[in-house]
């Protein structure tokens, strides 16, 4: 077996699990926000019990609309708090930031835990070795009732990548490339488990921001592999060499049109946005504030900041960050989703051009059907914000010149 | 909820890669449950697609097809739009579990290149066998498992988990 089914085996208490087998595994956590969450809870009012099957492991979180932008999401919001009231499940209403942020650091799970998540990048989880798998909210109600999940188990390959990441090039860029190279449905029911040298290179932040975007190659798992134990018998390994992956940008109209920075140079944009599950931590907002740093966002572009959490938040304000990105002409917003899917703060028009560090760029996603959004790392977005146009990382701050860098 | 194991409709050929934000715009994601409808595919190439769709119509895609977001609003907006069954080359994984949890059905089949809007399919869910109306030529998917008929036969997850429970409070 490999660590994935391993994990699967313990959670179905079965010896062992083989791909393709249908099995029912005990979940140590679910989790909705105020778009899925309501809808979960009006299936699970159906099933008619009057409990969760363990009110420690239901988790709620406001994030996709908070503060509220219309009555109608507000109406959401109070679902859940009525929910949360009666049930006794924990419910974070204050703007603490995007569920998957929040469940990272609040209620971070341990290695080959099951993490049940109404939110199709739940898959971050898998970041820190939980085996985390997104479902809709029907889904979500059922194991709020029973506190399993019929799954199958999965086929799994290792994307294995050896070396060191050229200056300018993010983690970002690392999940840019393999999503341009599989597509957006390179293992659509699979599940994928990252190995190799470049894994000890990257920090926490970075590996989340890789399994993230898994979902945008259609997996059913991102996990990055325990070194401490052997990954086991994989379908299929995939091997890159970090060296090879360039600054990457991923153009409309979906995430698995990348192509090199270098190639998209003089597109003129109108927004650009740094937040996000996939791209709104702390080690982001540094680089991006090192890059704006006495420097000004360009004429005709409106730059968000969109921390991840409150925690991020603060530690953004206690590291004056907050004074870079204003003096720079930035604007800081609350924690939360942002404009990423569309519904509020910070929309495109049609005509209107985004660089943004989220992780989706379907039409419409940010606004209009017709408004374009190009997906970067925070580094390629904020010199980008600062050039007007789309640049290559070293453009306007030289590569080698952040602080990070020249501690290498 | 009535189970139809045989179902007839015209098609709505949509094509490849058709994500969740088109089936379901960002936008109207705090819309009320029964406002979901009168956004089916408001996001696509046919934004007025609720009012032109009727009872039965039968969805036509190529790959991927629902790829994006777990937003359950995709799938209940087609299918009380009147979406009968969606047939796709393939399906990204949450909306298709979405769509069997909650009793639209779904199967894969490589029909976008063999059929034209408003065509009439007839298709048979348990032997994945459709049949073009006009000159009878049948064409096989792929075999829906025996889990997946038993969600769609009690008419999704939710009445499954009932009659798993049954009795306990």
């Amino acid at each position: 077996m490999n660590q994935i089914e391993r994990y699967l085996a313990i959670a179905a208490g079965k010896e062992e699990v083989h791909a393709g087998e249908d099995i029912t595994v005990k979940v140590d956590l679910a989790i909705a926000h105020d778009i899925t969450g309501p809808m979960a809870v009006e299936q699970f009012k159906k099933i008619g019990i009057n409990h969760v099957f363990d009110a420690k492991k239901v988790v709620f979180v406001l994030d996709h609309i908070i503060p509220a932008a219309t009555v109608e999401a507000k109406v959401l919001h109070n679902v859940l708090k009525q929910f949360s009231q009666e049930y006794g499940v924990k419910l974070y209403d204050k703007g603490e930031g995007v569920i998957h942020q929040v469940i990272a650091e609040k209620h971070r799970l341990k290695r080959g835990e099951i993490l049940i998540g109404a939110d199709s990048h739940t898959c971050m989880a898998g970041a820190y070795g939980a085996l985390a798998i997104p479902v809709g909210a029907t889904e979500l109600a059922a194991t709020m009732a029973t506190g399993t999940i019929d799954l199958e188990v999965p086929d799994v390959c290792e994307i294995r990548i050896d070396g060191k990441l050229q200056l300018g090039v993010y983690a970002k860029d690392v999940i840019l490339h393999l999503i341009g190279y599989f597509g957006t449905a390179g293992f659509t029911d699979q599940g994928v488990i990252y190995t190799g040298s470049l894994m000890d290179q990257l920090t926490m932040d970075d590996k989340m921001t890789i399994s993230n975007m898994g979902i945008e190659m259609g997996t059913m798992i991102s996990y990055f592999a325990d070194p401490d134990q052997p990954v086991g018998t994989v379908k299929e390994v995939y091997t890159f060499q970090a060296e090879d992956i360039p600054a990457s940008v991923a153009c409309p109209p979906n995430p698995g049109i990348v192509v090199k920075a270098a190639d998209l140079s003089s597109t003129k944009i109108s927004q650009v946005v740094i937040g996000s599950c996939t791209n709104g931590r702390l080690s982001d907002m540094l680089v991006a504030a090192e890059v704006l740093r006495g420097r000004k966002v360009a004429e005709g572009v409106t730059l968000l900041i969109i921390p991840a959490s409150v925690d991020i938040a603060q530690q953004m304000e206690d590291q004056g960050l907050n004074r870079i990105f204003r003096e720079a002409g930035g604007m800081i917003t609350s924690p939360g989703c942002g404009p990423c899917f569309g519904a509020h703060m910070g929309l495109l028009a049609a005509g209107d051009v985004a660089v943004s560090t989220t992780n989706r760029n379907f039409p419409g996603r940010m606004g209009h059907r017709d408004g374009k959004v190009f997906l970067a790392s925070p580094r390629l977005a904020a010199e980008s914000a600062i050039a007007g146009t789309i640049v290559t990382p070293g453009m306007v701050v030289p590569l080698g010149g952040l602080a990070d860098e020249l501690e290498k | 909820m009535s189970w139809k194991s045989k179902l007839r409709g015209r098609v709505w050929n949509l094509g490849g890669n058709v994500d969740t934000d088109q089936i379901f715009p960002g936008y109207a994601m705090a819309a009320p449950a029964d406002k979901f409808k009168e956004y089916a595919l408001a996001g696509s190439e046919i934004p007025d697609f609720a009012k032109k769709v009727q009872a039965g119509d039968i969805i036509v895609a190529g790959e991927n097809f629902g790829c994006g977001s777990s937003r359950e609003q995709a799938t209940v907006a087609l299918k009380e739009a009147g979406v009968g069954l969606v047939i796709a080359k393939s399906f990204a994984r949450i909306f298709r579990r979405n769509a069997i949890n909650i009793g639209l059905p779904v199967l894969v089949c490589d029909l976008e290149q063999q059929v034209k809007n408003g065509q009439e399919i007839e298709v048979d869910l348990v032997s994945a066998e459709v049949t073009f109306c006009a000159s009878g030529e049948k064409i096989s998917g792929t075999i829906l498992a025996s889990n997946v008929l038993e969600t769609l036969e009690a008419g999704g997850l939710i009445a499954k988990v009932r009659k798993q429970l049954g009795g306990r409070t």
